[in-house]
């Protein structure tokens, strides 16, 4: 395995940073370096792509389209604000991404950033009525279309809910249970988004009343990564313990190994929450629910689910402990739209994008759902 | 409204490992490690529960508070120690990450303004008139927006 060449050893050297700290301390445990493996997690995130558009933190990816002709329809793929993007294109062979490119679509991907001190005030409003809104016009302008689709994954999910549905309930002459014609929203693709806080009871009995979140953003002004990323493995505490022994049990396969690196390196790649969303999720989403009651403004501005006219697809995971179907399965039920589906597939939270299973399920399902209505 | 959709093939890397039965399969730390594995979402589900219940949540709380004390307490202490030694703190070295940051973005909006620059050059027709394509692969040509999906037999 090991490459004792000047030039491999330079290149083990030059990917080495990128494995987590918490692979290389395991790998050292057991005696074996870990500059070994350094070079099995290959670079992340790497199909081609150009910045179109940055603002602050926000970056706004288009990819390289890899078709002669694409479908009419883009496609803005809104990620999470907590996790790094790349979890949707991890290496070729293993990326929605690539995949979607390869299937003729034309895809655009908001990057939000690592929030600095300077963005602790940045708030749900900062992101639905300002830095989305800015995308989709950059999206719309760069590719000369009127319309386009929208994939949120996770807390993006709910950003891209949030803004369809302020962004119909601005607009005139609604009819009932189609899109208007002159909504940029052509499509609305949800993975994994939570929606009732009901059905996330470890994160409200942590961060119910007691919870002091002024004294946390007081004390560090957005919620550290590390926060970030001890929440949510408190959410399946020994999930860490089964993932490395299922990695023992495979680890003459190198392929598994190559994608266990993979995720691991992501898993540990958490990003600040930004203070001020922060708050609002804790206070509007997770305690009063109010997304549920319909009681959340945004702006100033009610969001009313049922607004969304838009064809809406929600792609749920099986064993999703992080948005289980208790917080999710609402979305579909509540949003406005006549063309509606709800898909639950086999997996993980992030097994449902990203992964063997994801290959095999969510990304054709997720083809087969979008091709015919982006034409 | 709402479909269960699965595929058996290669559904899980975890069982598919398991069923290339080889030597190994039989050896003890493996069933130890196999026993792990299955007992994990039982062990998880047991502590959730412990989670959902409002009195570990308070109990959590405290000493989360308690913990941020400590911490602020050691930060200052050990802040005032670097000082005295001249030698960065953590804040020092945030405050340079938060530069590199703003420098890092500085430079995005740069690249991101060149691209934009770059791709309505390469439409002009004077760009793309007299070779027929870009310059050095520079700006792709933009593929015509005409696909549609393939119609199932």
């Amino acid at each position: 395995m090991s490459d004792t060449t000047p030039r491999g050893a330079a290149a083990r050297s030059a990917v080495l940073s990128s494995l987590p700290n918490p692979v290389q301390r395991t790998l050292e445990r057991m005696g074996l370096p870990a500059a070994d493996f350094a070079h099995l997690t290959g670079a992340l995130g790497a199909t081609p792509k150009d910045t179109l558009y940055a603002q602050g933190t926000l970056k706004l990816h288009h990819f390289r389209p890899q078709c002669e002709s694409v479908y009419r329809t883009p496609v803005l793929i809104v990620t999470s604000l907590v996790n790094q993007p790349y979890i949707l294109d991890l290496v070729p062979g293993q990326s929605m991404v690539e995949y979607l490119l390869k299937q003729g679509f034309d895809v655009y991907m908001i990057e939000w950033g690592r929030p600095r001190q300077e963005h602790r005030h940045l708030t749900l409003e900062d992101h639905v009525l300002d830095r989305l809104p800015r995308c989709v016009e950059q999206v719309l302008q760069h590719s000369g279309e009127r319309q386009l689709s929208i994939i949120g994954y996770c807390i993006g999910g709910l950003l891209s809910v949030l803004w369809a549905a302020l962004e119909a309930g601005k607009r005139s002459g609604k009819t009932k249970g189609s899109a208007p014609q002159d909504s940029p929203l052509k499509n609305l693709v949800c993975m994994a988004t939570p929606v009732n806080s009901e059905g996330l009871d470890s994160l409200r009995a942590w961060m119910g009343e007691d919870f002091d979140e002024e004294a946390l953003l007081a004390e560090h002004g957005n919620v550290p990564a590390e926060w970030v990323q001890n929440a949510l493995r408190a959410l399946r505490p020994f999930g860490k313990v089964a993932g490395a022994m299922n990695l023992l049990n495979q680890a003459d396969r190198e392929e598994v190994v190559r994608s266990n690196l993979r995720m691991g390196k992501w898993e540990t790649d958490n990003i600040p929450f930004p203070g001020g969303v922060f708050r609002q999720m804790v206070r509007d989403f997770l305690r009063g629910n109010r997304l549920m009651d319909g009681t959340w403004d945004i702006g100033g501005r009610r969001v009313d689910l049922s607004a969304i006219r838009a064809p809406f697809l929600h792609l749920l995971a099986q064993e999703d402990h992080i948005t289980p179907y208790g917080s999710s399965r609402d979305l579909v039920k509540r949003v406005g739209s006549a063309d509606r589906q709800e898909l639950i597939l086999k997996g993980g939270h992030v097994g449902l994008v990203a992964g063997r299973g994801a290959e095999l399920r969510m990304w054709p399902a997720l083809e087969a759902w979008l091709a015919p209505r982006s034409v | 409204m709402t479909t269960k959709a699965s595929a058996s093939a290669g559904a899980n890397p975890a069982s598919n490992g398991a069923a290339s039965a080889d030597w190994s399969s039989f050896s003890p730390a493996r069933m130890w490690r196999d026993w792990i594995v299955k007992s994990e979402a039982q062990w998880s589900e047991t502590v959730s529960q412990l989670l959902k219940d409002e009195r570990t949540g308070e109990a959590l709380n405290r000493q989360i508070s308690e913990l941020q004390l400590m911490h602020r307490q050691f930060s200052e202490f050990a802040q005032a120690s670097l000082a005295a030694a001249n030698m960065p703190s953590r804040s020092d070295l945030e405050a340079l990450d938060e530069r590199m940051g703003r420098l890092e973005d500085g430079l995005a909006q740069v690249a991101a303004a060149l691209t934009q620059l770059s791709q309505a050059v390469a439409a002009l027709p004077l760009a793309t008139g007299a070779t027929g394509a870009t310059g050095a692969g520079a700006v792709a040509r933009k593929p015509s927006r005409t696909r549609r999906p393939a119609s199932k037999a």
